[in-house]
């Protein structure tokens, strides 16, 4: 790549970076300001920090909420990886016409606003005796049709050489799966984490309906009540919301490399 | 790779297993150690939360009642308090609170209402005036009438009772004060030569005169609103006892002669300069706490918000607002908001219900004195004016008595009819507004509202009326 | 080899019985969760949409709904504000995407984990801080007017979010900022398996980086392609949070989606599930046509 091309590239890759992080510097610096301040769209940080701190550990439960929104996203997410990997695996590697024809109906299946779909689901739930459970607050989004469709597409370049060589060392279809798939698809594996975690972190509108007796708090319901006050104080908020995004970003941070430069590797074995 | 299969494999397996456990455990009633040891772990430095203290299952001939509102520094600062009041007389009384924004308790009543599975609702709720009517008529049979059950109505505003009355019956009670004032910058009028008296009980073609020479002497105007909501028109609709429903539930925003007022006052306060519109609440409420206005009109609510602004201390005071000049039955009192606590009939505690709310919001002004001072809620209970409290001169409204005026403001509310289409006519309206400040016809978009309101309303077939 | 008992099919690969059974097995649990959490709901949905009436108390009343969203204005403006948003945003975003991409999986390049994490951190903020950040940057005296301002750019402040257009705008520059990031993390993935090698021969038959774009990579890149292409369809048509936090329906309706006003009709008005669930699947149809057309034109298998 030319000089000038790189150079060009730098540049543009700094603008879209200050322009993505932009908008969350606000947030981080909001956290340390007067909710007055921030309001009137103060730019640089204030000394506010250990009183917003303390207003929002007073006003809510910050560790519980933290302590709920990990232990559900990660049980949500090690469940859905599993279960939708081995899906579009099993979609991809042995397709048929007529795996082709169910993958293409259960993609219908994420194609209606769940605004419609919520209450007959609640009254499932409701008569299984599954609401207040963790089994009812992750299981509706343990199979999605998207992570089955990613898992699938990325299986389109698993070389079938890998898995004709490992039947003949004696392996089994899923011991195939484990051993083979699963290291050479590290890429597609932290791609799908991050988002599953992220969207199980963030889930909010499931997780209100289910869990109606108050006692599973997680960080968006949180955020929820610090924004339904008469008074918002908006310092604390942002605190309570910089601490929401916190881990979906040490997740992502952790992960990238996984979808990193160079060269995997694993296909030439 | 036989390692990593391993770990993938043992990790699923456990995790698996605390889905299970996790599962029993909320369920059974050991989730007290789990509360408990959850409330240590967040060091709530003062955390008076009740939720952490009850744990036990609701109902079922306990003394314990479940609740629901929003807002730890108002609503449930007052159920706290409330409860404190009750266990004087009952020891073992205890109430369970789950703090609930109001837009997740409306879903959650719309997803029992529709799904005929009320198990999930608590004993008591609280619930916006606004939407009683819609609740109440669409769901019947998930609220307790309130009628007989020792609550003393006549000792709230008659305005405030009317929200939640359907049919003749009580529904709720009546807590928070939605009391429309005028609050305004009493250095920033003094500047232009007026006082607070010259802004009370006067007419809105007064207001926007002086409004005028105050922007002309001091660059202020005097009031912010958000474009595109139409609670000022409602405000004002209401302050001469107009509705967009009639008593039969029709809607009425064309040929509505207060509402054509409303609509050409609310035109010439924008034009004349005195009235700024912003785009969201974050923004109206920074007009206030950066003095860019001198003013603001709305639900005494909004003294809360204000007050964040401690540098402004001393420099307000309130007054009523103004009133329309040719309708009649104008009048300088309207309301704006509030909510009332409702019963559901999934309480298995009802009557323990009725009997904590009666002698406590209905019925106890030492409690209202209790919640004043830290909470700035202010009761619709007409007795509690009386107490001492309520007649303290508040420092940052420069000594006023804004209590006891509010409470006296009350009673003059004028009442409306909400309806139970009462949302989509708000909204029609607001968007109405909207093009008519954009330059459209007035007539022509207002019939449009109606004609919005009523494809909406004959949409369900069977709906009540 | 030869003596298994196989079906040969299109690309020459074959399958014994056995292994299509294993296929079958591997995609019960996904398939059996999704019948179970989601066309149940759907069946129960489409069934209402044929009901009007509340609570308990709903009446047959055929395709009544569906006749109706005809003559429903507000229902018209939001599916024209819906299309709007989808012809707009979600080509850009995905071609910004798919050039952010590109970049980053150059090996010469320094930074890339930076650049990686900065451009992603937008997807990991919650819905009410981006809410609450992009109403205040595009508020009247909010940071966006006051830089056009000292640009020289604007004579007087915009009203971003109460004018139609460009309150559209700032829902589309919204939605391409938190999802750009989003699209590229799949890109990336998929980059990954594209082993570098093609990437050097093409350099050593003197390709320039243009044409390894078009002929190499973008080929190579279809089915993650395709993938995005059908979530941020589905995503756009769905749109509901943007058009709730950001403007509340906009300026007189005018940037209110489908999905938000099947929300109001549902829970902030006088509910009306039969009509909302109608409404739903009307959403369904126009989403499922378009991913289908989708697939029919990008879903290539080697």
């Amino acid at each position: 790549m030319s000089k000038a091309k790189r150079v060009g590239s730098y540049i543009f890759l700094s603008i879209c970076s200050i322009f993505s992080a932009f908008p969350l510097y606000w947030m981080v610096v909001s956290a340390t300001n007067k909710s007055t301040d921030v309001i009137a769209g103060r730019l640089i940080p204030g000394n506010y920090l250990i009183q917003n701190w303390v207003a929002l550990l007073k006003a809510q439960k910050v560790g519980e909420a933290m302590w709920n929104s990990f232990k559900y996203s990660i049980l949500l997410t090690l469940l859905s990886l599993f279960i939708c990997s081995l899906a579009g695996y099993g979609f991809e590697i042995y397709h048929t016409k007529g795996k082709d024809m169910v993958m293409k109906v259960v993609l219908l299946a994420m194609m209606v606003p769940f605004a419609a779909t919520m209450i007959p689901l609640f009254q499932m739930f409701s008569k299984a005796g599954l609401l207040n459970t963790a089994l009812g607050f992750i299981l509706p989004s343990i199979s999605t049709p998207f992570l089955i469709m990613m898992f699938r597409q990325s299986a389109r370049s698993f070389p079938h050489e890998m898995i004709d060589a490992a039947r003949v060392d004696g392996l089994n279809e899923f011991q195939i799966f484990l051993q083979m798939f699963f290291p050479t698809m590290k890429s597609t594996y932290a791609a799908a984490m991050t988002i599953t975690f992220m969207n199980a972190w963030n889930a909010y509108l499931w997780p209100k309906i289910i869990m109606t007796n108050g006692k599973s708090l997680t960080m968006p319901m949180l955020i929820a009540n610090l924004k339904a006050g008469y008074v918002t104080d908006y310092g604390q908020m942002m605190l309570g919301v910089t601490l929401c995004c916190l881990p979906t970003i040490v997740i992502f941070f952790l992960l990238q490399k996984n979808f990193a430069n160079g060269i995997t590797g694993a296909v030439k074995g | 790779m036989k390692k990593i299969a391993a770990v993938l494999m043992a990790g699923i397996t456990a995790v698996s297993m605390c889905a299970c456990g996790g599962a029993s455990t909320a369920s059974t009633t050991s989730s007290a150690t789990a509360s408990t040891a959850a409330s240590a772990a967040a060091s709530t430095a003062a955390s008076t939360t009740a939720s952490t203290a009850a744990s036990t299952a609701t109902g079922d001939g306990s003394d314990e009642l479940t609740v629901w509102c929003w807002d730890p520094t108002f609503n449930i600062y007052a159920m706290q308090e409330a409860e404190k009041v009750y266990q004087k007389t009952d020891p073992n009384f205890k109430l369970n609170i789950v703090e609930t924004p109001w837009a997740d308790l409306q879903t959650a009543l719309t997803t029992a209402g529709t799904s005929g599975d009320y198990s999930t609702l608590p004993d008591i709720f609280l619930c916006q005036d606004n939407a009683f009517q819609k609740n109440v008529k669409n769901y019947p049979d998930m609220f307790t009438d309130l009628t007989n059950s020792g609550v003393d109505f006549s000792q709230f505003g008659a305005s405030k009772v009317a929200y939640s009355t359907v049919d003749g019956k009580n529904y709720g009670v009546p807590f928070d004060n939605g009391c429309v004032i005028g609050c305004y910058r009493t250095d920033v009028l003094q500047q232009a030569g007026y006082t607070i008296d010259d802004f009370t009980d006067i007419t809105w073609s007064d207001f926007i005169t002086k409004g005028k020479d105050v922007l002309a002497k001091t660059g202020q105007p005097l009031l912010s609103v958000q474009a595109g909501e139409s609670d000022l028109i409602m405000i004002m609709l209401q302050s001469a006892g107009a509705s967009l429903f009639d008593e039969k539930g029709s809607a009425t925003i064309v040929d509505n002669d207060a509402l054509k007022e409303v609509l050409s006052t609310y035109k010439e306060l924008i034009d004349s300069g005195v009235m700024i519109q912003i785009n969201s609440w974050d923004e109206y409420i920074a007009t206030l706490t950066n003095a860019q206005v001198a003013g603001t009109i709305n639900g005494c609510w909004i003294l809360g918000s204000i007050q964040t602004a401690k540098d402004q201390s001393g420099k307000w005071d309130i007054t009523n607002m103004p009133k329309l000049d040719k309708t009649s039955g104008a009048t300088n009192y309207s309301n704006n908001g509030g909510s009332s606590w409702a019963v559901s009939t999934n309480s298995k505690n009802a009557e323990l219900a009725e009997k904590f709310l009666a002698a406590t919001f209905a019925g106890d002004t030492d409690f209202y004195a209790t919640i004043l001072p830290s909470s700035g809620a202010i009761a619709t209970y007409t007795p509690a004016a009386k107490s001492d409290i309520y007649n303290e001169p508040q420092e940052f409204f420069g000594g006023d008595k804004i209590f006891s005026k509010i409470i006296g403001y009350t009673s003059k509310i004028p009442k409306n009819n909400t309806g139970v289409y009462y949302y989509e006519a708000r909204d029609a309206v607001a968007t109405a507004l909207t093009n008519v400040l954009n330059g459209a016809d007035e007539d022509s978009e207002l019939k449009t509202a109606q004609s919005t309101v009523e494809f909406a309303m004959q949409g369900n077939g069977t709906s009540s009326s | 080899m030869a003596d298994k008992n196989a079906r040969v099919l299109k690309n020459g690969y074959s399958l014994e019985k056995k292994e299509k059974r294993t296929g079958w097995i591997f995609l019960m649990p996904a398939v059996i969760l999704i019948a179970i959490m989601s066309f149940y709901p759907m069946v129960r949905a489409l069934i209402l949409s044929f009901q009007t009436g509340v609570g308990k108390n709903m009446a047959w009343t055929g395709l009544s709904n569906y006749i109706r969203m005809f003559q429903d204005k507000l229902f018209i403006q939001s599916l024209m504000n819906t299309f709007l948003y989808l012809l707009i945003q979600v080509p850009l975003m995905l071609v910004l995407a798919l050039i952010l991409a590109t970049m980053l999986n150059n090996k010469n390049l320094r930074c890339k984990g930076l650049f990686r994490t900065l451009i992603f951190l937008p997807c990991a903020t919650s819905l009410v801080s981006y809410a609450i950040i992009f109403r205040s940057l595009f508020a009247n005296d909010g940071f966006v007017n006051h830089v056009l301002e000292a640009m020289g750019l604007i004579g007087t402040p915009v009203a971003w979010l109460t004018t139609t257009w460009t309150a559209r705008l700032v829902i589309i520059i919204a939605l391409i900022w938190r999802w750009t990031g989003y699209n590229m993390v799949f890109y990336l993935a998929g980059l990954q398996n594209i082993d570098y090698s093609v990437y050097e021969a093409a350099a050593i038959d003197g390709a320039s980086p243009w044409t390894t774009f078009w002929k190499i990579t973008a080929p190579l890149l279809k089915p993650t392609i395709l993938l995005t292409a059908i979530m941020s369809t589905n995503g756009t048509l769905q749109l509901f949070d943007e058009s709730v936090n950001l403007t509340n329906g906009g300026p007189a309706n005018t940037t209110l989606t489908m999905s938000h006003y099947i929300y109001n009709l549902s829970f902030q008005g006088s509910p009306n599930f039969g009509y909302a669930s109608a409404l739903a699947f009307v959403i369904l149809i126009l989403v499922a046509i378009l991913a289908f057309v989708q697939m029919k034109v990008g879903d290539t298998r080697e």
